[in-house]
């Protein structure tokens, strides 16, 4: 990596240009987190409402720093077997029938029960070894050989047990395996966490990570995005689009519209050959934008004024 | 760690921020990493390094801001710079190297003098200086105008007294007296007053008005100290008070804090309980643990270990008495029974004080700000009628109770004089796994008057006092591990 020993101002502004070129627009916030996860060997939790580009966030970053990324996506009941290491249970049966077959060769100049035993010791005890280990995203990201980019996405769908396995992974790069021992890291792997918040995450977690939290983006921040994402809409279009989903987020929704939501609505008008926001236009692409049926009932009305304030505010 | 940043994260501990003490070490090498000079790039750091949710990101915003505001810089080149306007203001030395065009006469010789005054001032204390150095550098200090070595000096003297220690406004005085001899005030008196003596009127008030400038920012150091850390341990203090006071006798405007402090709880003591597992014997096959320990049977499947696990938590009714005797509490056992609604999944409320209610569905859909005034507002008023209540309660809910069901009654137990159906609890006894009597009043009082808690008491599994937060969590959590 180039900014990894540039000084601190100089670096956060490589990284806000890397991301820039890699298609994802961040402020200083995030580019500062970046760095300093980097400084101070730390995962990032990465917390905001849903669609503000979490995920994008740790995909952007793999892109940019060329390391693979590898993605645990995380729900109740994900435990360790699927997440850190599974033994090949298969594997492992054969190759205690095929000890029991050699079995007789192996011992055959061996006399009595003591001194088999003794000779069967020492051929080294193989049923428990990375042999049979299969390894799950977590111990992959461990095991790699080249830097990865860890995403453990919506650690907050997970059960608590879950995250307790992770502790150790967060803090030291490395994993217990009881029957072998401690696998550590050979490149450690920069990590993002991300949660929507559904629940508190326990404080030893949050100890031992960064907390970026991303909230919906300004104004100018999100026509940035826009032009990134969608650069054939024009640029009135754009400009309006973003006004008008802005002051949406003033309202009492169920679910607040969020970047993603903001970049699907571009496309569509952009489909549409749209030139301007007019009323009919917006209340029939409105459920791109909102999704409660309620909400859509709800903002129908709002339209016109919110369409007026729009094109004022750009002109 | 620097004094500084540790004063941040002390500041930061009483304001609702918990840093432990690995994030301080991360903190510190952060603030290595990026220096103190780009405050704004500091603060987007620290707050990732530090603040570890929403709102503790706010609370750090606001005590960073606070604390690096907290510009300790004794200004005096504001003096110099309003010399321009105003002619009586304190002379600085740089005025007299180039005084302003067509300035005032008096001007120069008052600007003139200080230097003068000070070559005087350092030969004649010259003895002095050597025996206290500290002292004697803040009269060199204030006639240099170094506002750097000021601002060092102040805040060396301000650890000297153990600034950090201020709580109550009436300290004030007293911490800036203190710093004010620590640096030296005494010295820098008697050579005002050895000026004065022999005529150097302009050098002595020259003197005197710088060292009113550096009191008002020794003043004004002391203040921002008491603002941050008096803010923080005052709440710490109002929580602690909060817990421990009479329900009865906590004010309408604590409501919130208390509401805060009912959720922290009940979410604990549910947390601690919901961990409580047992293992079944049906569900989907664990391959990884049935494997694991059939290895000794050669792979042939023997013992098997099933996957779901069942989670025990107790099925609760609470009844709670809303009346005008217990009007006082009722608000807050309201409000924790609201909050054991939200953590438990199997609770169901109910209001009385004549007729029997149940107000599980409004807790569900309503803020406790609204479900709370509500339930008086519908059940509260009526003068208490317990057999009448124990009659609707067996009435709605009297098939459900079984013998894992835990029924709480929160109530002063006084009937007004009616028959409180002592029969009823008897038979809810026998049934329920167990019965208990939140009472709100002192046990010496019970059975005087119109109470019937002696009559009522053999029936419950557990009787208690219950008339503070704390006493509130103990009987709950005694509760929840037998459960």
């Amino acid at each position: 990596m180039t900014f990894i020993d540039k000084d601190p101002t100089t670096a956060i502004d490589l990284i806000k240009d890397g991301f820039e070129t890699a298609g994802y627009i961040c402020d200083r916030h995030i580019a500062t987190s970046i760095y300093l996860s980097q400084k101070l060997d730390k995962p990032i939790l990465v917390e905001g409402p849903p669609g503000v580009g979490k995920t994008e966030l740790a995909k952007a970053a793999s892109e940019i720093l060329g390391a693979p990324l590898i993605r645990l996506q995380c729900y109740e009941g994900l435990d360790e077997s699927k997440a850190l290491y599974e033994w090949k249970y298969g594997k492992q049966l054969l190759y205690t029938q095929i000890l029991k077959e050699k079995l007789g060769d192996l011992l055959e100049d061996a006399v009595g029960l003591e001194q088999s035993m003794d000779k069967l010791h020492q051929f080294g005890d193989s049923f428990y070894s990375e042999k049979f280990l299969e390894a799950r995203p977590l111990l992959q990201a461990l095991k790699s050989e080249v830097k990865t980019v860890l995403l453990i996405d919506e650690i907050d769908k997970s059960d608590h047990e879950f995250e307790a396995y992770l502790l150790e992974i967060l803090s030291d790069y490395q994993i217990s395996v009881p029957e072998i021992g401690t696998i550590k890291a050979k490149t450690k792997p920069l990590v993002f966490l991300t949660s929507n918040n559904t629940r508190e995450m326990s404080d030893a977690l949050k100890r031992r990570c960064l907390h970026l939290y991303i909230p919906f983006p300004d104004a100018a921040l999100e026509r940035r995005i826009i032009q990134t994402r969608v650069p054939e809409l024009e640029e009135n279009l754009r400009n309006q689009l973003v006004s008008f989903v802005q002051q949406l987020r003033t309202q009492d929704l169920k679910k607040l519209p969020a970047v993603s939501e903001t970049i699907d609505w571009a496309r569509t008008l952009l489909l549409l050959h749209a030139e301007k926001l007019d009323t009919d236009l917006v209340r029939n692409t409105l459920n791109m934008l909102l999704k409660f049926e309620e909400d859509i009932d709800n903002m129908h009305s709002e339209v016109p004024k919110f369409i007026a304030a729009a094109q004022k505010e750009v002109r | 760690m620097d004094k500084a940043l540790a004063d941040f994260v002390e500041m930061l501990r009483y304001s609702d921020v918990p840093v432990s003490i690995s994030e301080s070490v991360d903190a510190a090498e952060t603030v290595r990493l990026f220096g103190y000079k780009d405050r704004g790039l500091l603060k987007v750091a620290l707050a990732q390094v530090m603040a570890k949710t929403i709102e503790e990101h706010e609370n750090f915003d606001r005590c960073f801001d606070e604390f690096f505001s907290y510009n300790i810089d004794p200004d005096l080149a504001p003096g110099a710079q309003a010399e321009d306007t105003a002619e009586d203001s304190p002379p600085s030395p740089e005025n007299g190297e180039t005084p302003p065009e067509g300035s005032d006469p008096n001007n120069d010789p008052a600007s003139a003098n200080p230097v003068s005054g000070g070559g005087e001032g350092g030969g004649g204390l010259s003895g002095e200086q050597s025996q206290g150095a500290s002292a004697a550098s803040l009269l060199v200090m204030l006639e240099r105008n170094d506002r750097t070595e000021l601002t060092l000096a102040m805040t060396a003297a301000a650890n000297a007294v153990n600034l950090r220690n201020i709580v109550l406004m009436t300290q004030r005085g007293l911490f800036t007296r203190r710093i004010m001899e620590s640096m030296g005030l005494e010295e820098v008196n008697r050579e005002i007053f050895r000026r004065r003596k022999e005529g150097d009127e302009d050098g002595a008030d020259g003197l005197a008005g710088r060292l009113e400038i550096l009191f008002d920012s020794v003043r004004d150091l002391v203040d921002r100290q008491l603002a941050f850390t008096s803010s923080g341990k005052a709440k710490q203090f109002r929580q602690d008070i909060l817990k421990n006071v009479r329900l009865s006798a906590v004010e309408h405007r604590d409501f919130k804090y208390m509401r805060d402090l009912v959720r922290r709880m009940a979410k604990r003591l549910t947390d601690l309980n919901s961990r409580v597992r047992k293992v079944k014997n049906r569900g989907h096959l664990d391959i990884r643990k049935t494997m694991r320990r059939n290895v000794a049977y050669d792979g042939i499947l023997f013992e098997t270990h099933w996957k779901q696990k069942h989670k025990d938590r107790p099925k609760v009714l609470a009844i709670c008495d809303v009346s005008g005797s217990v009007a006082s509490v009722a608000r807050f056992l309201l409000l924790f029974l609201y909050s054991l609604n939200e953590v438990l999944p199997k609770v169901r409320s109910f209001a009385f004080s004549g007729d029997l209610g149940e107000i599980t569905g409004e807790f569900d859909r309503l803020g406790p700000e609204e479900a709370i005034p509500l339930a008086i507002d519908k059940y509260g008023g009526r003068s208490t009628d317990y057999g009448r209540a124990l009659e609707d309660f067996k009435e709605l809910c009297f098939d459900d109770i079984d013998n894992r069901t835990t029924v709480i009654f929160l109530g002063d137990g006084r009937s007004n004089g009616a028959d409180p159906r002592i029969d009823i609890l008897k038979e809810i006894k026998q049934r329920a796994k167990r019965v208990i009597w939140l009472n709100p009043e002192r046990k010496s009082i019970w059975g005087s008057g119109d109470s019937e808690m002696l009559r009522i008491a053999p029936y419950c599994t557990k009787a208690e006092t219950c008339n503070s937060l704390n006493k509130l969590e103990l009987v709950i959590r005694d509760l929840l591990k037998s459960s």
